[in-house]
């Protein structure tokens, strides 16, 4: 079993100009554990994702993996320690089979040289069964299986997502990170990734950390939560008590849902 | 598949877990579309050899010279999505160096091996100033390049020809001796399928993933830990490798070389035809270098030569806009159609 590192994020600030997207934000990712990371828009949700996979500069405090400071490490140096993201954005090869498009997420195990890829060196054949099983494994997985050869851009937004979320599991990284994969799904599709993701954290034992805004999912998927406002925590817990808090229900709901309840 | 003809999504079978299909890269062929594709290529190949008069032998060997150079504009442009105005730059390099090397009664190996040295260092020179550009800026610098090029051409003209060209010495390798029609022809073709046969091995490599997420999406290269530098560069080598070579095979094929076959006009006309063609397929690569050698001569024959970059022009709009995937893959889709109404 891989073990998957906690993430420690200490006195964190990351900051645009005047505007402080995130401010003095600490927090733990307990290890091997599956995290939502709720808020209201601008609450600095991706802005954590992207701080912890290298996506934009930090301006102060640090980021670790287990006991290990990784903020100033490039992002290609993350992804090989075993932290692969997801876009909100699906941001696939379109015109390329789905097949091609989980392979690619391959990457960070070893590859042969460039020019033994090139020329077909005798090293290839072997780490290409190993690269194709692992990818028929992962779509089989997704449900996939049925359109493995087609081009991603034939097929519906909910099969394309998955194509993505696979693409960040074919390698089986340690921390995983997804910002808002239910996005554009319907419920149905919803329950059904939720299902997915449970049962690869089950299996591959990684740290997971999901940015979600839908309330059903977090608390269908997610063993612990973190709620943002503004950059800062205001709430950290199971995903009942934290949407059950009333700063949380005040920043993520207004006021709408007093007058509903 | 069997022969049954109950309607197959009337009844699904039941999801067997066992019957899982072994994990492959693209669909697998039927043997008859196998058979298909041996006999197209065996009657492709040897349909000109037999029966093509010598002045179109000469231009088939041409055509194959200038596959050699789509195919490399296939990987830069098609799969990683680079444009470059230089590719006819990177042709001019090779054909110039061959010329050079072949009037000092160099054998062709050392012409070989010095037209890849040039070709890298020049491909070298023009990837690395440019790795932080692409789109139009980009095609701006390798475009500078080529007018670079067509400078020096012009100021050394003891050495070159300069602007008046020169008459190169017919390639001859072993017994194949480019004025003689049949081995111009092999001469081009042999060189061009091993062409072919990289490009499309790379389809069955992460070389050629990292291309086309690099084209598709530099956030996404990033992610999943691509090394997007190294990937434009070695494209970039293909490239103009294989442009220097298409360049050299150019010149000892057509025993003439001279600075308009290398000049911007080229390089435009190498991209409309692998936009044409469809630029990130193999067969559409053949189709643009087809399109380039044969297509100017058929206007000219009917007399009317300047007819060829109106067409050219109109064709490249139809293309963009009708059919992303050029020609070839509008010819795909159709087929595919066909099938499945069939």
């Amino acid at each position: 079993m891989t073990t998957a590192p906690g993430i420690s994020i200490r006195d964190l600030t990351v900051a645009y100009g005047a505007f402080r997207a995130i401010e003095e934000l600490t927090v733990e990712v307990p290890a091997g554990r599956i995290v939502g990371v709720v808020g209201p828009n601008g609450a600095g949700k991706t802005t954590l994702l992207n701080a912890i996979t290298g996506f934009t500069h930090v301006s102060g405090g640090s980021i670790h993996l287990d006991e290990v400071a990784v903020q100033d490490w490039t992002v290609r140096r993350r992804v090989a320690a075993g932290v692969v993201r997801g876009f909100q954005t699906v941001r696939l090869m379109e015109r390329e089979s789905v097949m091609t498009n989980v392979l690619v997420g391959l990457e960070r195990t070893r590859q042969p040289f460039v020019l033994a890829q090139l020329f077909g060196l005798p090293s290839q054949p072997r780490s290409r069964r190993r690269d194709l099983d692992a990818a028929n494994a992962v779509i089989t997985r997704l449900g996939l299986a049925d359109v493995v050869h087609q081009r991603v851009d034939a097929l519906p937004f909910a099969s394309r997502r998955l194509v993505e979320v696979a693409r960040v599991l074919v390698s089986r990284p340690s921390v995983v990170l997804l910002d808002e994969p239910a996005a554009g799904l319907d419920q149905a599709g919803r329950h059904e990734l939720a299902a997915v993701l449970t049962q690869v954290h089950a299996e591959d034992g990684c740290t997971m950390v999901v940015v979600e805004h839908d309330v059903d999912l977090v608390q269908r998927l997610c063993q612990h939560a973190l709620a943002l406002d503004s950059g800062h925590l205001i709430s950290e817990g199971p995903p009942a008590d934290v949407f059950a808090t009333p700063e949380v229900q005040v920043a993520y709901f207004g006021r709408s849902l007093d007058a509903q309840a | 598949m069997t022969s049954t003809s109950l309607p197959v999504t009337a009844q699904a079978a039941p999801p067997d877990v066992a019957a899982v299909p072994a994990a492959a890269e693209k669909p697998a062929r039927s043997r008859r579309q196998t058979l298909v594709v041996v006999v197209g290529l065996l009657a492709a190949i040897a349909v000109p050899a037999l029966t093509f008069p010598a002045f179109w032998l000469f231009l088939a060997a041409q055509v194959a010279a200038y596959a050699i150079a789509t195919l490399g504009l296939n990987v830069l442009y098609g799969r990683t999505g680079q444009l470059s105005l230089a590719q006819a730059t990177f042709m001019g390099a090779g054909a110039y160096t061959g010329y050079v090397l072949g009037s000092q009664g160099q054998a062709p190996l050392v012409q070989l091996l010095a037209v890849v040295a040039v070709s890298l260092v020049v491909g070298a020179v023009v990837a690395v100033p440019t790795l932080r550009l692409s789109g139009l800026r980009l095609a701006l610098v390798t475009l500078a390049v080529g007018e670079l090029f067509a400078w020096v051409l012009v100021h050394t003209s003891p050495l070159t020809g300069g602007s008046q060209g020169a008459n190169v010495e017919p390639l001859v390798i072993g017994p194949l001796d480019a004025s003689v029609p049949l081995f111009a022809y092999l001469l081009g073709l042999l060189p061009a399928l091993l062409a072919t046969a990289l490009v499309l091995h790379l389809d069955r490599t992460q070389l050629g993933r990292r291309m086309l997420l690099v084209r598709d999406s530099e956030l996404a290269a990033r992610a999943t830990g691509v090394p997007i530098i190294q990937t434009k560069i070695v494209s970039f080598l293909l490239a103009s490798v294989f442009a220097g070579i298409a360049g050299w095979l150019y010149g000892g094929i057509n025993g003439f070389v001279s600075p308009p076959d290398f000049n911007l006009f080229a390089s435009v006309y190498l991209l409309v035809a692998v936009v044409i063609g469809g630029a990130r397929s193999v067969l559409g690569a053949w189709v643009g270098a087809a399109y380039i050698v044969v297509l100017p001569q058929v206007f000219t024959a009917l007399g009317i030569p300047n007819l060829y970059a109106l067409v050219g022009g109109a064709l490249l709009a139809l293309v963009a806009l009708l059919a992303p995937d050029g020609l070839v893959g509008l010819a795909r889709s159709a087929v595919g159609r066909r099938r499945r109404t069939a």
